[in-house]
């Protein structure tokens, strides 16, 4: 379900964006978005079409000027001119942003050259990333002959040739194939394992359930609750559901069961009654205290199947709408 | 640095590998130039056919005709001569000769005084210029008749005795009217029609680099590429300057292939090659404001591919780009001057008849630069404005 949970350095934030407003015309995009993120930290903006995300990302890579607010990577603040924090940023766009008439290789040197690499390191990373990518056999193939999932791994290539401290990733999945969106989740994955902060906007909750450390929902250009996937389910006053499929005196371990101090309700039920179905809070930590009383009463449990309220029902519990609305 | 030639070698890269690029700023214009110098490859040196009727039979049809067969002629009018009016119509229809001269009976005998139908020239809308310089021969040597007719009138108003006319009118036709005109400031080669439409078809043909520059912007607009770049550490300059190049080296080269190619295999000539190349970067810096124009003007790119193609021909047709300059009403004569192609062809003629130097590309380079500097201001104004919420 998460991903492991890591420790990013909270110390020196990489990320720190703060009061950031944008409007067009009348339209208000973004309104007081602060958010800040951490080494290693992977921080989802999660939010249906229209919520502002990729207005916050076009402030955050400095293709947009923010109304109000700031907005500083490792310190030092973007802003629409050539920065030098803009060095520090990897943007990796919703739509595939590639040359369609240059190689896999042309485009990766270009979008390196571009950072000011020096020939032989460029050359190097260039390399580096048609590993990553897994696209060093195609490398001297022009883009346009490429299937759509090998575009999507060199778009994010594309956006790592320079070794960013900020990568961001503007839903990278969406209208990929299975295949390829696993394979891209778990890239992001490995690119918060090495350290590097990671923004991705996403409107799915499953990607920013298995990949963020933290989530931002956002909605009508507010952050309305940020926090890790946990705490925002935390938010909603809902309790996990575990159904037990299990052998042996199933009504004394129902009984053990209701007088534990995280259960809410026990009961039995199944067609051949070999189901115990449980109301607790917090069932991950509660599990084992199960499993210990289930096995002191002998009884064999066979299955076991936890329903926990995700982050759909978060969102819908904070905004009234649902996420693919 | 690194940035702007990162940006152009890529979009030139881009360029090279398109292959309609090639053939339009490449192929095109070196093709139509070949054709036109075989085309126009016996107008090199200009000849006009012309047929004489000489009704008159008097010394003075006689001295038309050896006006005509006079060695300043020679090479460039041949006289072929006929008995009857019908007969040379017949020969100017039938495109045997281009014009005919009809010298009236009773020519000669108008410098004693009588009267006498005019010289008439016969014509072919097919050979206009040929025309034309039969009509200014045949007008020189009446004038100078008419002048021996006042001169012979004169001396028997003041008193010579009407025998002697005869003897006056042989000494007054031995005088020639002073030349008032004689040509100053014209070159002396000819302009071939290779150095004329080389450069001319060349600049043409780069001006299409408007077109393929425009929609390069809002195709990576479109693709996303646009943002990718402005996400790195690349100011709007920096763009700007890598874009600019590309387009400047793209049009440079389609210049200087054509005229390269002109010079080596058709004999193009000009008289000064430093003056051809001041030329050629000229109109190169000048499609590359074009081009910022035309992105400032539209938002899409087929827009962009529209009013390219508008700006295209508006300034070849203005520029006089498909006729020669001199060919065309001194109102288009005058609106040239508001192109830069129309300035570039000037120089080019100039520097295709032997002028040398600030002569030959000073005033044009002038002109160039004018059109540049405003289309730069104007396009400067109009970002500014998009800019402005």
């Amino acid at each position: 379900m998460n991903a492991p949970v890591r420790q990013p350095d909270t110390t020196r934030l990489v990320l720190e964006c703060a009061h950031l407003a944008r409007r067009f015309g009348q339209r208000t995009a973004v309104d007081d978005v602060s958010l800040s993120i951490a080494p290693g930290e992977t921080y989802g903006l999660l939010g249906p079409n229209g919520a502002g995300k990729t207005t916050t990302i076009r402030m955050v890579c400095g293709l947009l000027s923010p109304d109000a607010g700031t907005v500083h990577v490792a310190g030092r603040p973007v802003s629409t001119s050539a920065g030098p924090a803009k060095q520090l940023i990897g943007f990796v766009p919703q739509d595939v942003a590639l040359y369609p008439d240059l190689s896999v290789r042309e485009n990766l040197r270009f979008f390196g050259r571009l950072y000011r690499l020096p020939r032989r390191r460029l050359e190097r990373r260039v390399d580096e990333v048609l590993d990553l990518i897994d696209l060093g056999t195609r490398a001297r193939d022009r883009v346009d002959s490429l299937s759509g999932g090998m575009r999507r791994r060199l778009n994010i290539g594309a956006g790592l040739v320079h070794s960013p401290t900020l990568l961001v990733l503007d839903e990278p999945t969406v209208g990929v194939d299975p295949q390829s969106r696993h394979a891209i989740l778990e890239s992001v994955t490995r690119f918060g394992e090495e350290g590097m902060a990671v923004l991705y906007t996403t409107h799915y909750m499953e990607e920013a359930e298995r990949l963020c450390d933290r989530v931002g929902i956002i909605d009508r250009g507010r952050l309305v609750a940020e926090g890790t996937p946990r705490e925002l389910v935390a938010l909603v006053a809902e309790r996990d559901r575990v159904r037990l499929t299990a052998v042996g005196g199933l009504g004394a371990y129902t009984d053990a069961c209701r007088r534990l101090a995280r259960v809410e309700g026990a009961a039995r039920g199944g067609d051949h009654g070999d189901l115990v179905e449980l109301v607790v809070k917090d069932a991950r930590s509660l599990l084992p205290e199960l499993l210990d009383l289930a096995h002191a009463l002998d009884v064999d449990i066979r299955s076991v199947e936890i329903d926990e309220p995700d982050l759909e029902a978060v969102f819908l519990h904070l905004t009234g709408t649902a996420l693919r609305e | 640095m690194s940035a702007v030639l990162a940006i152009a070698a890529k979009d030139l890269r881009q360029r090279l590998r398109d292959r309609s690029a090639w053939v339009i700023v490449f192929l095109a214009p070196v093709l139509i130039s070949a054709l036109m110098a075989l085309a126009f490859n016996d107008n090199d040196e200009f000849r006009a056919n012309l047929g004489i009727v000489d009704l008159d039979r008097g010394p003075a049809a006689t001295g038309l005709t050896q006006v005509l067969r006079s060695p300043e002629l020679q090479g460039t009018v041949h006289v072929r001569s006929y008995d009857a009016e019908s007969a040379a119509r017949r020969a100017v229809d039938t495109g045997e000769v281009h014009a005919a001269i009809v010298v009236p009976e009773g020519f000669s005998q108008s410098l004693h005084g009588g009267g006498t139908e005019p010289v008439r020239v016969l014509d072919s809308v097919d050979y206009g210029l040929q025309a034309q310089l039969a009509r200014a021969i045949t007008e020189s040597y009446v004038a100078q008749v008419n002048a021996d007719r006042l001169s012979v009138a004169t001396a028997v108003a003041a008193g010579a005795p009407r025998t002697d006319i005869p003897e006056l009118a042989a000494r007054a036709a031995l005088l020639r009217l002073p030349e008032e005109v004689r040509t100053q400031g014209l070159p002396d080669d000819p302009l071939k029609v290779i150095s004329y439409f080389g450069p001319s078809m060349g600049m043409f043909f780069v001006l299409f680099t408007i077109g393929f520059g425009a929609r390069g912007y809002f195709i990576e607009q479109q693709q996303g590429t646009l943002d990718r770049i402005a996400a790195a550490p690349v100011g709007r300059g920096a763009l700007l300057l890598g874009k600019s190049v590309s387009t400047f080296v793209y049009s440079l080269a389609g210049l200087a292939t054509v005229t390269f190619v002109s010079w080596l295999a058709f004999d193009a000539s000009w008289a000064d090659p430093l003056g051809v190349a001041a030329l050629s970067v000229a109109m190169a810096v000048c499609v590359v404001c074009l081009t910022a124009l035309v992105i400032s003007l539209v938002r899409t790119e087929q827009q962009a591919q529209g009013l390219a193609s508008i700006v295209v021909f508006a300034l070849v047709l203005l520029g006089g780009n498909f006729v020669f300059a001199s060919g065309t009403t001194p109102a288009i004569r005058t609106l040239a001057l508001f192109t830069p192609n129309g300035w570039a062809l000037r120089g080019f003629t100039d520097l295709g008849t032997g002028v040398r130097g600030w002569d030959a590309v000073g005033a044009p380079l002038l002109g160039i630069a004018a059109f540049s500097l405003l289309v730069v201001a104007v396009t400067a104004l109009l970002l500014r404005l998009r800019r402005t919420p």
